[in-house]
């Protein structure tokens, strides 16, 4: 009945005597050892990597700014949950975080700081936060930093993480079953009574996960161009968005470093489900506040790299029997660098605004992605693909004719990024209201001469300029005659929607019983869709 | 010839239909799935502003969302012919539509606005499908008398009532 989640039907007996129970349960049938430093009450605080990169998030100033912000949001409604002030979270302390997030902190604030009864009553989660949250900057630091190539912050970031997972309070970055960790019986109380504070939550955690693509082999004066467009719709839309079904996840927003560094994206999601688990806990009313601490160390256990030493990652299609409890690591066949979803199967998942999508094909024109057996910045194996991002989701297609076309059928500004003849240059389009583009590389020049989609990789391209575009029909003969488009004349194409395309038709796991229609959203036989 | 007709009609189609996903996605201002064209009728009501295109589910919507835009806007709406939509224009916010063009505002709910919401090249246009589309006694409107009707109507969320009450039968 505790894993179960949805409407609980528990006594207090029922948790005093049964809920050690649940937990070893929730742990994969036997209880998780709980490591030693755990037990001790210090600060144990670890130092951060040296690098020249650090504090290179200042680079990027009202990034910088929002990212501080949300240590602070997160003390804030930590301390109230902790002091006896949950009655007050929605009315009070909301809009004191939102007015702090309004007018953002210049610096890096120690959270426990602002939520010492907190920080003590939970220093081992603390501690876990805060390793993760060091993760968090200094990936971007380096990713920020001008003062290196993008080969050699592919090295850092591996060296970090490597530097990360060492440590105790390290979380694990194997994939986890998101479906079973937000299964409890406490599981969604904290969204459904404070759906504001929670959408701040869910906002911070977007922001922590929407920049890594904005970062990843961009340069700086992209980088904060990029910012303009994801801070305004951050600030504007994803603090108070109520609408989510789950918290957002990195594959879903930054699919292209969720696919290079799949560990780090499933550690972060991994972070954000410990924080929505502590959530939950300490807005449950039932427990009593031993129960909330005991539940609290499981939550952390559950998660924790040491849990899972002796554990890999499996693909979906390679599974043959589902792993018990918190041991599950399936992942989508495509997308390493993400956890199973409620509902998923094989490489489909349901992403709340988009509906379901296949992580193995082009959001646009649904031909599978060419298999990838080495990335390049892009995320895909070669000088194609791209990533489309607007209204707060982001979307991976074959072509730049695919992200093209998506863009413009997109309401409001959205950023392109896509692959180049150069692995390390990634073309960065960002599009005003109107679709208008500008880029971050002038001179780049494209070839658009649609043919069938399973081969767009080969007759939609973007190059760095003229030169290479040359290079390409050189070696490409059928193109001899193509002519290298600049911006504005491919920018005003369309080729319509892709005859390959195909819906995937399946009710919203998060809302089994939507008061919808059917599919097609009409009861007339006359308005059916014709079947393609 | 008729097959060349067709042939021209389904390119004209192409060129103003809306994209995959995001054309098989919800309708921006009623949240319901967007309708695709089928054999007997085309039902993508597309906006185009820039280089944007914009799908919605019914001409209703786009008139009731029309002030998140600030551009001037082409509508191609379906009308009772495939690949020969009624095309509106928004210019410095004054609409203009076909002068024999007429619409109608439907007489039940919001889930049917795709079918009942609709514009039609003429009045013979729209009697024409008057019962395939089951529009009742549906009134004509013309442009003006439609957007009148679709400001005073309030819009309620899905699964309510929306394309109805504003006009009543004849």
């Amino acid at each position: 009945m505790l894993l179960a989640g949805g409407e609980p039907k528990v006594t207090s007996a029922f948790f005093s005597t049964l809920m050690p129970l649940a937990l070893a349960l929730a742990s994969g049938g036997q209880a998780q050892e709980k490591p030693d430093w755990m037990n001790r009450r210090t600060e144990d605080r670890l130092s951060y990597l040296r690098g020249p990169y650090n504090r290179s998030i200042d680079l990027i100033p009202e990034f910088a700014r929002d990212m501080y912000a949300t240590g602070v949001g997160h003390a804030l409604a930590y301390e109230a949950l902790v002091r006896g002030r949950k009655d007050r979270l929605e009315s009070q302390v909301q809009p004191q975080i939102a007015a702090i997030l309004r007018n953002p902190p210049r610096f890096l604030v120690d959270e426990a700081a602002i939520s010492p009864r907190f920080s003590t009553r939970f220093s081992s989660l603390e501690k876990v936060f805060e390793w993760a949250h060091t993760l968090h900057f200094q990936t971007i630091d380096v990713l920020a930093y001008p003062g290196w190539d993008f080969q050699r912050k592919e090295e850092e970031i591996q060296r970090l993480w490597k530097f990360y997972s060492a440590q105790p309070f390290a979380l694990t970055g194997l994939p986890m079953n998101m479906d079973r960790l937000d299964g409890f019986s406490w599981s969604g109380l904290f969204r459904s009574k404070y759906p504001k504070t929670n959408a701040l939550f869910w906002g911070y955690h977007w922001l922590q996960t929407a920049n890594y693509d904005m970062l990843y082999g961009t340069a700086l004066a992209s980088q904060r161009e990029q910012y303009a467009v994801l801070g305004d719709r951050y600030r504007t839309e994803e603090l108070t968005r109520t609408d989510r079904d789950f918290m957002p996840m990195t594959a879903e927003i930054s699919p292209r470093f969720a696919r290079r560094f799949p560990q780090i994206a499933n550690a972060f999601d991994n972070l954000h489900m410990l924080h929505d688990n502590v959530n939950d806990i300490l807005a449950d009313d039932r427990l009593t506040e031993s129960q909330k601490d005991q539940a609290v160390d499981a939550a952390i256990i559950n998660v924790l790299a040491s849990t899972h030493r002796n554990c890999e990652p499996v693909a979906a299609d390679e599974v043959e029997t589902v792993a018990p409890g918190i041991h599950d690591h399936r992942h989508p066949n495509s997308m390493p660098g993400m956890g199973w979803m409620k509902g998923s199967d094989g490489d489909e998942m349901f992403m709340t605004g988009m509906g379901w999508m296949d992580m193995s094909e082009c959001a646009h024109c649904s031909v599978s992605f060419p298999d990838s057996p080495k990335l390049t910045a892009t995320g895909f194996a070669g000088p194609y693909g791209a990533t489309v991002s607007s209204n707060g989701w982001t979307m991976s297609v074959r072509c730049v004719l695919c992200a093209r076309d998506m863009a413009s059928e997109s309401i409001g500004r959205v950023i392109l990024r896509a692959a180049t003849e150069d692995p390390s240059r990634i073309l960065v389009l960002i599009s005003d209201e109107e679709g208008t583009f500008r880029s971050n590389l002038p001179e780049a020049v494209f070839l658009d001469e649609p043919a069938e989609h399973p081969e767009c990789e080969s007759w939609s391209r973007a190059f760095t300029n003229r030169a290479a575009f040359e290079r390409y029909l050189k070696a490409n003969p059928g193109f001899q005659s193509a002519q290298p488009l600049v911006l504005a004349d491919w920018a005003n194409r369309y080729n319509g929607k892709p005859e390959t395309y195909r819906k995937i038709s399946r009710p919203n796991p998060y809302r089994p019983n939507p008061d919808r229609l059917n599919p097609s959203g009409t009861k007339s036989p006359s308005l059916e869709v014709r079947s393609r | 010839m008729i097959a060349a007709v067709r042939m021209m009609a389904f390119g004209a189609m192409v060129a103003y239909s809306s994209g995959a996903l995001l054309h098989e996605a919800d309708c921006p201002n009623c949240k319901l799935p967007l309708v695709q064209n089928n054999d007997n009728f085309d039902n993508e009501v597309v906006v185009r502003y820039g280089n944007k295109r914009i799908e919605y589910r019914s001409i209703y919507c786009v008139l009731k969302d029309q002030d998140r835009y600030k551009v001037d806007l082409t509508v191609y709406s379906p009308s009772e012919k495939i690949g020969e939509p009624v095309v509106l224009k928004r210019v410095q916010g004054k609409w203009t539509a076909p002068e024999k063009a007429v619409f109608t505002m439907g007489t039940s709910k919001m889930s049917l606005c795709a079918q009942q919401s609709r514009a039609f090249s003429s009045l013979e246009g729209l009697e024409s499908v008057r019962l395939k589309l089951e529009l009742g006694e549906s009134k004509p409107l013309t442009l003006t008398e439609f957007i009148e009707a679709v400001k005073k109507h309030k819009f309620e969320p899905s699964g309510g009532t929306c394309c109805s009450q504003a006009v009543s039968p004849k």
